[in-house]
């Protein structure tokens, strides 16, 4: 797939990803389930993201790891793939498509206007390390965002005035254990992002921690996860409200790590040159 | 004492720690405020916080997994602090040619219990080469290290990006920082000769000045400015930097001006003595590392992560199966995806 085809795809991708939070917000909206044609865009958007995955990785001959629009293209992907898996998985989760699809129409659509030209891979970053620390981080954010959305979905019934609206979230117990499994996961998945990134650090240039940006708001990001694993342990009687917004504020944070360091440091991990 | 013990073992304390934490963290890495070390305060806090939960929350006597998640993390805090006070950093620029000697080490940091023995390590710096691609981006470093036996032979080792080399848990990693170097001879009144290696600033990174500043064994300052006849330099092209072979000269400067042009294997007089342009080399920047607590940190975090999943696979997971039957199921509409 050449540069330029490449870049109409994701046109496609990013339409995909709109039209998905389009319908669902249209449905919600009219108070109807809207699921079957959300997730039938949705997996559109993430076949076509994934095609475009394959066709970059044959032309360039390497992975998507290092540019702002790799970082991008394979966290819509997967973002999206994995919120298809917890929602075939934990079908209780669909209604939370509701917050999801935006946040991945968000990432479609600024895959759009960041450089998408390829920039080679430096040799020492080129290990299986890399591979494991990028799959448990990607893990970790899919995991993440369907935890953040049943949350942010279950703030959203308790303030519906209209809860006919509201019916796409028929189980709002079942909901919230579904958050509290997910952030969990997220918790292990993170907690194996960090292990397997300061494995890959020390192969890569010698450190397997150097406090850079990324890294620091990272271990910012876990500490504010087990934080609110142990906050709910320590106060039983903790709003459950409380709760679901700070899962969603863990998921900003992760989400402003991944995407917001990367925008603000051209070398996000210092050994990057 | 135990009460003392149940106090530590505050989940309280645990949220403190862990803001704590974050905030020395975060502060310290961003700005010259607070020095890093200062996270040792909340990571000594939530070791003792974390053994003394161990020793008392009988929650951890029902829940293995979580049990084992804590255990690792209090061995990772424990390896952490063995790290800190043993690992030693450090960077030394290597001449082709040259054999390694310990003093021309710079030490980044030195724990106050590192053990390791420098002086044990003999190795040759032998040729290397690094390829680049158009734009100036760096690609494969390959190189060849002669590593030096107790009975003096010589053992071919090769260097790449990959590919390091350690001797008694140092860890010799060359990396992106590497240049030019210029072999000189100092004559001086009596005829008696000396020889030494100017490096040169990193190459291509300075490729504008390749230039540094020197005073003789008789006490004059001099710059030295290399100019190569074909720089290998190209920016639009592939290109392989490595022992250069075609002409160059040098420029010497004294009190900021120039006082001659030097071919190699000419010389030039200076007060005191006659300095001698020998050859011109490459020099190979490695970092040093010691860290030998460091595999055993990571077979306690997967200890840690391993406790974890543990943990979910025997509270979370369970609940999550049972229910998602139910509700695949219940579900009215189909609209279940894959179910």
């Amino acid at each position: 797939m050449s540069l330029v085809l490449e870049q109409q795809v994701a046109l496609v991708a990013a339409a995909l990803l709109a039209a998905a939070t389009l319908v669902r917000v249209w449905a919600f909206a009219a108070g109807r389930s809207g699921d079957r044609p959300t997730f039938a865009l949705l997996m559109a958007a993430v076949a076509v993201l994934g095609a475009m995955i394959a066709g970059r990785w044959i032309r360039e001959g390497q992975g998507p790891f290092l540019t702002m629009y790799d970082v991008l293209l394979s966290n819509a992907f997967s973002l999206g793939l994995l919120f298809l898996l917890v929602s075939w998985r934990l079908p209780v989760v669909r209604s939370a498509s509701l917050v999801a699809c935006p946040v991945l129409a968000v990432l479609g659509i600024w895959m759009l206007v960041v450089p998408s030209e390829g920039v080679p891979l430096p040799p020492t970053f080129d290990n299986y390390w890399l591979w494991v620390h990028v799959g448990a981080g990607k893990l970790f954010l899919g995991v993440c965002l369907a935890s953040m959305s049943a949350a942010a979905l279950l703030l959203l019934r308790q303030r519906a005035a209209d809860s006919r609206r509201m019916a796409m979230a028929r189980d709002p117990e079942e909901l919230s254990r579904a958050v509290w499994l997910l952030f969990f996961l997220a918790f292990v998945f993170h907690s194996f992002m960090l292990v397997a990134g300061a494995v890959w650090a020390h192969s890569a240039w010698g450190r397997y921690w150097s406090w850079d940006p990324l890294e620091t708001w990272t271990l910012a990001t876990w500490l504010l996860l087990g934080f609110i694993l142990h906050a709910r342990a320590t106060f039983k009687g903790m709003p459950e409200n409380l709760g679901y917004s700070l899962v969603i504020a863990s998921f900003v944070l992760a989400f402003l790590t991944f995407f917001g360091v990367p925008l603000i440091n051209n070398a996000p991990h210092k050994g990057v040159m | 004492m135990m009460g003392l013990v149940r106090k530590l073992a505050s989940l309280k304390l645990t949220l403190i720690g862990m803001v704590a934490l974050a905030v020395v963290s975060l502060v310290g890495a961003r700005t010259d405020a607070v020095d890093l070390v200062w996270t040792i305060v909340p990571l000594v806090l939530l070791s003792m916080n974390l053994a003394a939960a161990i020793l008392t929350n009988r929650s951890f006597r029902t829940q293995t997994g979580l049990l084992v998640f804590h255990v690792g993390l209090l061995l990772v805090f424990a390896l952490i602090g063995l790290t800190v006070a043993t690992r030693f950093n450090g960077r030394v620029e290597m001449l082709q040619g040259e054999a390694f000697d310990p003093s021309m080490l710079e030490v980044d940091y030195r724990g106050p219990l590192h053990g390791g023995d420098l002086s044990a390590i003999r190795f040759v710096q032998r040729d290397f080469e690094v390829d680049y691609l158009p734009g100036i981006v760096r690609q494969e470093t390959r190189g060849v290290i002669d590593i030096v036996d107790d009975a003096g032979g010589q053992r071919r080792h090769m260097i790449g990006d990959k590919q390091g080399v350690e001797f008694g848990g140092f860890r010799f990693v060359a990396t992106a920082n590497k240049g030019f170097a210029l072999v000189l001879g100092w004559e001086d009144a009596s005829g008696a000769r000396q020889f030494g290696a100017v490096h040169l600033p990193s190459y291509p990174k300075h490729d504008w000045k390749q230039v540094n500043d020197w005073t003789t064994p008789a006490g004059q300052p001099v710059r030295l400015e290399l100019e190569l006849e074909e720089p290998p330099i190209v920016t639009d092209a592939a290109w392989t930097l490595r022992r250069p072979t075609g002409g160059y000269r040098v420029h010497v400067q004294a009190a900021g001006a120039e006082i001659g042009v030097v071919s190699p294997g000419e010389s030039i007089e200076l007060p005191g003595g006659r300095l001698i342009v020998a050859d011109l080399r490459l020099w190979m920047g490695y970092s040093v590392d010691y860290y030998p607590f460091l595999p055993w940190m990571f077979v306690a975090a997967m200890l840690a992560i391993g406790g974890l999943a543990i943990h979910f696979g025997t509270r979370y997971l369970p609940q999550a199966e049972r229910k998602t039957e139910a509700v695949i199921q219940e579900a009215p509409d189909g609209h279940v995806i894959g179910a």
